[in-house]
């Protein structure tokens, strides 16, 4: 496969781009000399880069530019800072980066000037590992040498240490703010050194996060909490199917109830709006909507999964080891000829789609809990025809994000609203909106056929997955990614070119077959083919996006393959993989995390499962008992690698994290749509675990010198198969259909 | 209408049958307090009437007043952080965090009832709140911990 546009690339061309990006403003086109110094005489601030200042009270503050989104980047990234600045994490002050063009550092390998400010693909802590300990040295070289210059000595005498620079021969010091504006007048180092791993201090040893206090005391301002002046609050009211128009609006009682400025019929639905939500809220009963209908009208998800099994054809190879069909045919026996099937999936994030929006003339400012700012000024600019370059997007915390927020879909809606009424507006969703107008992880059907050789070996595997692309709907979050000089016209047709360019390169589609075209198992006869489908309904990227569904099809089908060539599902998984290779080491650790090989307690069966994804190795064994016809999970064990950790506690955290979202999906979550109208509304249809539910959860972090890889996405895609195949140890029953609950008492019926 | 939330009185002037939740987040400025369904599913707007956890989305705000109401501005003590806040701290719960407030005070009212809950109490009672980033093992840990530091502290959580 080639390496130039994967998903990999794309998402994690911010390896690259990054550490580019930041470079150069630590070099100073970021920062010219004059501009640093200039800074300095207005406020006292030493502001080398556009991420770390030293204020004159000594306080380092840091701009985080990625969305916190409850993966802790805000800590990861103040732990970075304060490793080199030789502060604590906790002192940090950090502040969410408006969308200024220095913050655009996610790049696409191979695409010229493509750059978007978004926070995806696990990215984050990879992206900013060096650059940001650089953009924190840099500072503190520079207060270092102000320091020295100002006691007469070398440099290399002096120390900086909380939060002051010491001469430790003279037993002299200052505090950080009071070099400042000395330090501003010092050449900003093109490489300043940043220390070793055995030199770290607090990089892989701090616990806390550093925004916790203001979550634990309602302190901390989401989307949903901020008002501006004179704002007004918008309820939408969006149509039964996708993209469907009000066709007749009445209102007249509406508008007559308290507190209401207007009704407006938009393009997207209807808005009410009111001085307060809660008479938004109270008007909007009394709206009545004739609605058109939407592009999905007539579309049934039942209908549709049913044709893809019954679809007969070979798809598109996206990797072709061997001779894989050959190899099938002249097998003693076709081994396993399962269908895997997986639903369509809502977000549903805790915080529903919000934005504030203020439209001043041709300039907008919006405040939004979004992944991508970039896609926020693109679609917000589009759709007030200006320049995005007039779109100013303040980021706030954001409840949950999941992949939904790369989207900018609410903030055209408040941006629209607000010109229409002339005044700031706060526009937020309902649950119901988010469940049945969102975009959803793509349904997907997957063949596989496999034959074993004479010793037990995976000789031939044949898998071809048919779902809807997700390409699509991805080039709207990365819109925006080229220059703003470029005519608009140029730039959507240039990022339309890149994504097409991006599946062309990776074709078929590079989320559809990723976790299964990359799969490290060692099968000579190997082909990975894919069949788009297409519906009409939004779909974009879903917490791990293609692993979540190809996890669960290959290692499901390992699991069958072991258990027909009778061995144990660990050793058999085992001897496909590399010897030394990190995949076996990950195994292996989680095997001997668990205890694989004693016996489960009575009545509980344990699954095994791993995978590969966003740079990282997890793997996981999920203990199964079945009680009054329900499954539940009692215990998982999970081991990842994941390079260099910077926090242990958050990593630990995030796997937790990424095992009961993607539980909570394996076992009970699907979208389902019914002649175009999603039949899930709320969350009694779509439920998640909750606490009485919840395993215990046991996670190691295998030590790694390696730079740090993914972490919020990689527990999720093991999660599924390993309780499937639990419950087959437990029960005989093979689930093969996700939500695994329906499956089980499907199982249990015939 | 007259309210008491977090021991201050307040006047708002809403029809009574507005949800608690809006009128504590536009009327009185209390955005702590979360909404996230709506329908009383999610909990993530619960906030305690007299003690007792309740989901504002669907109390009407005519039915608490002249009631005791507490929402999660009003826990701590100045800068000295309420037991189960700090506990949660001490255990690193929060994740995105929306949901938190909602949990914390599910977690008052369960430790107000029960200073030393067993596991059965924690599901029955912490089951009404849901946590989509998943740190429902973190928040057992530290309703435990929560316990202990109140009864070192010497008083009910």
């Amino acid at each position: 496969m080639s390496a130039g546009l994967s998903r990999r690339a794309l998402l994690r061309g911010a390896l690259a781009g990054g550490a580019l990006s930041v470079g150069v403003a630590l070099a100073g086109c970021g920062g010219s000399r004059a501009r640093i110094v200039r800074r300095a005489d207005e406020t006292g601030e030493l502001a080398p880069n556009a991420f770390v200042t030293v204020m004159p009270s000594g306080v380092v503050a840091l701009a985080v530019h990625k969305a916190e989104i409850g993966q802790g980047v805000a800590t990861a990234y103040a732990t970075l800072v304060a490793e080199e600045l030789e502060v604590e994490p906790g002192d940090i002050d950090f502040h969410f980066a408006d969308s200024l063009p220095e913050f655009r550092t996610m790049t696409v390998e191979d695409v010229p000037l493509f750059a978007i400010q978004a926070t995806g693909g696990s990215t984050s802590t990879m992206e900013a590992y060096l650059p940001l300990r650089r953009a924190a040295a840099a500072a503190r070289e520079m207060l270092v040498a102000a320091a020295a210059a100002a006691w007469a000595v070398s440099p290399d005498t002096c120390v900086a240490r909380a939060g002051r620079v010491h001469h430790p021969a003279s037993e002299r010091s200052f505090g950080y703010g009071e070099l400042t504006r000395s330090a501003a007048r010092q050449p900003v180092p093109h490489e300043p050194a940043v220390k070793r791993r055995d030199q770290f201090r607090v990089i892989g040893k701090h616990g806390a996060r550093v925004d916790g206090r203001a979550k634990v005391t309602g302190a901390a301002i989401y989307g949903i909490d901020v008002t501006v002046p004179d704002m007004v609050c918008a309820y939408p009211i969006h149509g039964p199917t996708f993209g469907a128009r009000p066709r007749q609006v009445r209102a007249d009682a509406a508008r007559r109830s308290p507190g209401v400025i207007d009704v407006l019929a938009m393009p997207w639905g209807v808005a009410v709006v009111a001085d307060k939500y809660w008479q938004a809220l109270r008007a909007a009963r009394l709206v009545e909507i004739d609605w058109h209908d939407g592009a999905t009208r007539g579309l049934d998800t039942a209908t549709l999964l049913r044709a893809a099994r019954a679809h007969d054809g070979s798809g598109a190879p996206a990797r072709d080891d061997g001779d894989a069909p050959r190899a099938l045919r002249h097998a003693d026996g076709v081994t396993l000829d399962a269908v895997y099937e997986a639903p369509y999936l809502a977000h549903a994030p805790l915080e529903p789609q919000n934005c504030v929006a203020v439209v001043r003339g041709r300039s907008v400012e919006l405040w939004a809990p979004c992944q991508s700012p970039t896609a926020l000024q693109e679609s917000v600019g589009e759709a007030l025809g200006i320049g995005r370059e007039h779109v100013l997007v303040h980021t706030t915390f954001a409840g949950g994000g999941f992949g939904r927020r790369l989207l900018g879909d609410y903030a055209v809606q408040a941006a629209t609203v607000a010109r229409e009424v002339g005044r700031p507006v706060k526009l937020i969703w309902s649950r119901e909106s988010d469940m049945t107008q969102g975009y959803y992880r793509p349904a997907a059907v997957t063949f596989v056929r496999a034959a074993l050789d004479p010793r037990g070996r995976t000789r031939a595997l044949s898998f071809h997955t048919l779902s809807q692309p997700i390409t699509v709907d991805s080039a709207e979050t990365l819109r925006g990614g080229q220059p703003s000089w470029l005519p608009a016209f140029l730039r959507r047709s240039s990022s339309r070119a890149t994504m097409a360019l991006a599946a062309s390169n990776t074709a078929p589609d590079m989320f559809a077959c990723e976790g299964a075209r990359d799969t490290p198992y060692q099968i000579p006869n190997l082909r990975v083919a894919y069949t788009p489908i297409d519906t009409g309904l939004p779909v974009a990227s879903w917490r791990s996006v293609g692993h979540s569904i190809n996890g669960f099809v290959i290692e499901s089908a390992l699991d069958e393959l072991a258990h027909a060539a009778n061995q144990d599902p660990y050793a058999f998984r085992r001897a496909h993989l590399r010897a030394g290779s990190r995949e076996r080491r990950v195994l292996d650790a989680v095997a001997k995390l668990a205890g694989w090989g004693r016996p489960p307690p009575a009545g509980h069966a344990w699954g095994i499962a791993r995978h590969t994804a966003f740079g990282s190795e997890a793997a996981e064994i999920a203990e199964v008992t079945v009680t009054d016809g329900r499954v539940r999970v009692t215990r998982v064990w999970c081991a990842i690698e994941c390079g260099v950790v910077v926090n242990p506690d958050i990593v630990r955290a995030q796997l937790e994290g990424g095992i009961l979202f993607g539980l909570s999906a394996a076992l009970d979550q699907e979208i389902t749509v019914k002649d175009g109208v999603v039949q899930e509304t709320n969350f009694d249809r779509v439920p998640s675990l909750r606490m009485h539910e919840s395993p215990r959860i046991e996670v190691a972090i295998i030590d790694s010198d390696a730079d740090p890889t993914g972490v919020g996405e990689p527990g999720v895609p093991p999660i599924a198969p390993a309780v499937a195949n639990a419950v087959f140890a437990l029960t005989g029953k093979r689930l093969r259909t996700l939500p695994l609950q329906r499956a089980y008492d499907l199982a249990v019926r015939s | 209408m007259k309210l008491r939330v977090n021991g201050k009185s307040a006047a708002v002037d809403v029809p009574t049958d507005t949800p608690l939740l809006w009128v504590l987040r536009e009327e009185l400025g209390l955005t702590g307090t979360k909404f996230g369904c709506g329908k009383a599913l999610c909990g993530a707007c619960t906030v305690l009437v007299d003690g007792k956890a309740r989901r504002a989305c669907v109390t009407a705000t005519g039915d608490v007043a002249d009631h005791d109401i507490t929402t999660v501005e009003g826990l701590a003590d100045g800068d000295v952080l309420h037991a189960v806040q700090q506990a949660w701290l001490e255990e690193n719960v929060p994740q995105c965090g929306y949901c938190q407030s909602g949990q914390i005070l599910s977690a008052v009212a369960l430790l107000a009832r029960r200073p030393a809950p067993t596991d059965d109490d924690v599901d029955a009672v912490m089951s009404a709140s849901l946590c989509r980033c998943g740190t429902y093992p973190r928040i057992r840990r530290a309703i435990v911990r929560a316990a202990e530091l109140a009864s070192r502290r010497g008083g009910a959580p």
